[in-house]
């Protein structure tokens, strides 16, 4: 039974990216994951074109499919017309639908992209804004940056943007209208779904981590799959 | 090296730009660490080249950094993407033009996959109907808004007060581009020169007076990585990505970086930064670091706006080195003045970088 | 016998087929695009499997054509007319050839290296083709870096042009992995300090003595084989190739550099085949060959009356295959005009 297989195959990135794989190795010599991770995307294609559904399961659960960083330099080089990068998408969202993310460190980090990016979409209507990136969550901005997340508005406006006002212009409040309608969007097609089931699982797991977990980015939980790298995902 | 073979190959990836009337969609990073950028691609496109630029303030983010977090289905996706369409479409354009270049290769993705799958664009009207009751026709031109300068780049040349000249020494700059990873490597046929030879951002510095380094490290990702940046656990892939870039240029000796990309120079500036504090090292001359800008920012300065107005207070690595190189005078005291000239105080230096 | 046949292509299976027809007692006649016979051919140095002097081959067929088969060389055909019996072949230099039967032995390009864009021929002085390096052994000139230094390793890339959707063609062109492993052989043995690797998807050792071929190159001349294949060359300040690879064995990614990188170019169907084949209303495959009757049980037959087909118009060959189809065709001929 190709279960796993069969569902892979329901999305559409899954259906573009897989066509059949030579295992000649162009895409990991390109992958700046593999350089850096114990990651190989050939053979993760190599195992999902197997179709077997223990691999397939195991591949879900794994850290393996968290370390693509989604650059598709890999498309670019295949001779097949594969692209393992939509694999990966197709890997994660099935990986999140089933609840497996949570069975990895890096998979558990789904949740802290749902409450940070997904909330502000929602919220605002932007993926990013300054005030998202806080200073204190960010020194790799710099002290420029902490400089200038001071004086929001002052700066912002100063470089022409209309900082949340209204009517077009950088960083303007995006209007009522349009964030009823993303969410409207969010709701049919099965974004909020996605969010929920997100939290579903995040919430059984920290349970059973025996760590706290409450609805904002301060909780252990939330903190724990935020910084915890365990140091074993690069090459021995 | 022959640049006559690459001469070559940009030959077979010429691209349909629009001439005119454009419906602009922010970016959600450009914004946050750019603004100036904007401003100053709105101000070129309005008033240096007389075009048409519309913008609809009820137009949200694209979800690009949602998708590629895997927060977001591809449905959600495609129906936000499908809103955008329809908000032009009302508008009366149909020539798109996204500042950012992750949304550049999300709108063609999703566009290419209608293609192939046509019940898929069945599907998102019927819950964009559903969702918004809103319409919509799919754009009969997209081009990225670096796409615009480089149809126009020599025009801007023409109007430019400056030149990526070394006023000293007579020599052209030495620059490296940077093209953003989803601006050709999806679709190489949908970006000027291709995947491998890009020419958007070399035909802008070529015209603009300056020379393009080729490195082996050209193509490498800076490193956002999306996830392996939006969560702290993971940013060692990210700055390790940008070092391996900046230690493959060094030897090159670049005076400045350009990109296309709204997240890479934001990256290539602010992880030259972490290296200098976590290593000690500094690439470029005296410490300084290899400044990094949009391209919005350097046609500006080829325009003569003025500096801070561009919002070149806002990078990590000081730029004034280089503003100092081509001669384009700036006012030091007014680097970090808000919107009414008021003081609002300036950054702490950082330890290892010299910002003079 | 009265009957005139024409070979449209002066390669090694047009001058085969010319021959065996003569032979055979027929009036040949070889219409050659360029300045002069043998194709190919004229290029190579040795040929595999035993590196014999490829000119022993050509002399072979050039000394059976003098005397029996008229040869025209630098004949461009602009059309060619069909009637009842027999066909009208007119040359841009305003002369006609008549024939009773045709035989459409137009052959192979080498794949342009320049299109396999990320392996940067054409741009990195120091990526050059199979072709190229051949060329140099032919001319017996010193195999040296552009920068005119003994190269201390040199890479060899397999399936550049081939078995890739990129690049427009998805089949194997054959001969590329055997003739890799020559020049590897002959560079190992003219250099002796340099290092070979060849960079490899599979080893296409099909012939015989190919296999023993590569267990030469490896027990007796130590070259060296990476099951990857190339994903990008770049060049280093020095004029060195940097490569990037996947050693899959290993399941690790490689960055390799090379003084010299040589890549194994494949085959493309020449303008000539499509040319011809195109004015005869032959059928081309979806790989861009002409398509003869039955792939197996007709290779030298068409659809059309008196026009036949053989050596590479059809597919990649090597020159064993293109004589031996030659001569095929030659007695296919021969049937029909009987």
């Amino acid at each position: 039974m190709n279960k796993l297989f069969d569902k892979l195959q329901e999305d559409v990135r899954f259906r573009e990216g897989l066509k059949a794989c030579i295992n000649c190795g162009t895409c990991t010599a390109i992958c700046p994951a593999a350089e850096f991770y114990d990651y190989d995307p050939r053979q993760i294609v190599d195992i999902v074109q197997t179709r077997n559904e223990e691999k397939i399961e195991a591949l879900l659960k794994s850290e393996t499919i968290w370390y693509c960083g989604e650059c598709m330099s890999c498309k670019t080089r295949c001779p097949r017309g594969n692209v393992p990068g939509l694999i990966i998408c197709a890997l994660r969202s099935l990986s999140q639908e089933l609840g497996y993310f949570v069975e990895s460190e890096k998979g558990r980090q789904q949740l802290a992209l749902k409450r940070t990016i997904g909330k502000s979409i929602l919220k605002t209507g932007y993926c990013v804004s300054p005030e998202l990136v806080a200073a204190k969550l960010h020194p790799e901005q710099g002290p420029m940056w902490e400089w200038s997340q001071q004086h929001l508005p002052e700066i912002y406006n100063r470089l022409g943007a209309n900082y949340k006002g209204d009517g077009p212009g950088a960083l303007r409040k995006i209007p009522e209208e349009a964030l009823d309608e993303l969410a409207r969007i969010f709701e049919i097609t099965g974004g909020n779904k996605r969010f929920e089931t997100i939290e579903e699982f995040s919430s059984k797991k920290a349970k059973e981590l025996g760590l706290e977990l409450d609805s904002g980015t301060d909780s252990e939980y939330f903190l724990n799959i935020y910084t915890t790298n365990n140091n074993r995902h690069n090459k021995k | 090296m022959k640049v006559e073979g690459k001469r070559l190959i940009w030959k077979d990836y010429q691209k349909e730009i629009a001439e005119d009337k454009f419906f602009y969609v922010r970016s959600c990073i450009r914004q946050t660490f750019f603004p100036g950028s904007e401003w100053a691609f709105l101000k070129i496109m309005k008033e240096v080249l007389g075009k048409d630029v519309y913008e609809n303030p009820a137009h949200t983010t694209c979800t690009g950094i949602g998708y590629h977090s895997d927060i977001v289905p591809f449905d959600t996706t495609m129906t936000v993407v499908a809103r955008q369409f329809a908000l032009m479409t009302e508008a009366g354009y149909q020539n798109l033009v996204p500042s950012c270049i992750t949304s550049f290769g999300l709108y063609t993705e999703v566009m290419e996959t209608w293609k192939h799958f046509p019940e898929e664009e069945k599907k998102v009207r019927e819950y964009l109907k559903k969702a918004t009751g809103r319409e919509f026709e799919v754009p009969k031109n997209l081009a990225h808004a670096s796409d615009i300068i480089y149809k126009f780049r020599k025009q801007i040349a023409a109007k430019g007060k400056y030149r990526l000249i070394n006023k000293t020494t007579g020599e052209p700059l030495k620059v490296v581009e940077h093209i953003g990873c989803h601006y050709a490597k999806m679709f190489p046929s949908k970006g000027v020169g291709g995947a491998e030879y890009p020419y958007v951002l070399t035909g802008m510095v070529e015209d603009w007076g300056g020379e393009v380094i080729d490195y082996p490290e050209r193509r490498h990702c800076c490193g956002f990585g999306f996830r392996q940046y939006l969560v702290k656990a993971n940013r060692g892939f990210s700055v390790a990505c940008s070092k391996k870039k900046f230690e493959s240029m060094a030897p090159y000796k670049p005076d400045m970086i350009i990109t296309n990309c709204p997240g890479c120079p934001m990256f290539l500036d602010r992880w030259q930064y972490v290296i200098s504090e976590m290593e000690g090292k500094t690439y470029g001359e005296d410490g300084h670091g290899i400044p990094v800008f949009t391209y919005e920012e350097v046609a500006g300065l080829i325009l003569g706006f003025d500096p801070w107005d561009l919002g070149l207070q806002l990078h990590q690595v000081p730029t004034e080195p280089l503003l100092n190189k081509i001669g384009i005078p700036y006012d030091p005291f007014k680097k970090y003045l808000g919107k009414n000239g008021e003081d609002i105080g300036i950054p702490i230096k950082p330890s290892m970088l010299n910002t003079q | 016998m009265n009957k005139k046949v024409v070979i449209i292509g002066g390669g090694i299976a047009g001058m085969e087929a010319s021959i065996t027809l003569a032979e055979l007692g027929y009036h040949a006649t070889l219409l050659e695009k360029s300045h002069s016979t043998g194709g190919h051919v004229q290029d190579w140095y040795q040929l595999f499997p035993n590196r014999r002097p490829a000119k022993e081959v050509l002399t072979f067929s050039e000394l059976r054509m003098e005397g029996k088969v008229k040869t025209i060389n630098d004949a461009d055909i602009i059309e060619i007319e069909k009637n009842i019996n027999d066909f009208r072949i007119l040359l841009r230099n305003g002369k006609l050839v008549v024939a009773d039967a045709i035989v459409v032995a137009t052959g192979f390009d080498l794949f342009d290296a320049h299109r396999k864009e990320e392996y940067g021929y054409g741009i990195y002085e120091n990526v050059i083709t199979s072709a190229d390096l051949e060329k140099r052994f032919s001319e017996g000139k010193k195999i040296l870096t552009h920068g005119g230094a003994v190269p201390k390793r040199i890479g060899i890339i397999h399936c550049v042009g081939s078995r890739d959707e990129k690049s427009g063609n998805n089949y194997c062109s054959k001969v590329c992995c055997v003739t890799g492993v020559k020049q590897a052989i002959e560079i190992r043995e003219m250099l002796p300090e340099t290092e070979v690797f060849c960079f490899y998807m599979d080893l296409r050792m099909f012939g015989r003595h190919f296999e023993e071929l590569y267990k030469e190159s490896q027990e007796k001349w130590g070259v060296n084989f990476i099951r990857g294949r190339l994903s990008e060359a770049n060049e280093n300040a020095d004029g060195s190739i940097l490569l990037k690879v996947e050693d899959t064995l290993a399941g690790k990614p490689l960055k390799m550099k090379v003084d010299l990188l040589i890549l194994l170019a494949g085959f493309v169907p020449s303008g000539g085949t499509k040319a011809i084949g195109k004015m005869l209303g032959l059928p081309f495959g979806d790989d861009g060959f002409i398509t003869p009757k039955d792939e197996h049980t007709s290779t030298n037959l068409t659809d059309i009356q008196g026009v036949f087909v053989t050596g590479s118009c059809t597919g990649p060959k090597s020159i064993q295959d293109s004589i031996a189809d030659a001569r095929a065709a030659a007695t296919q001929v021969a049937n029909y005009l009987k």
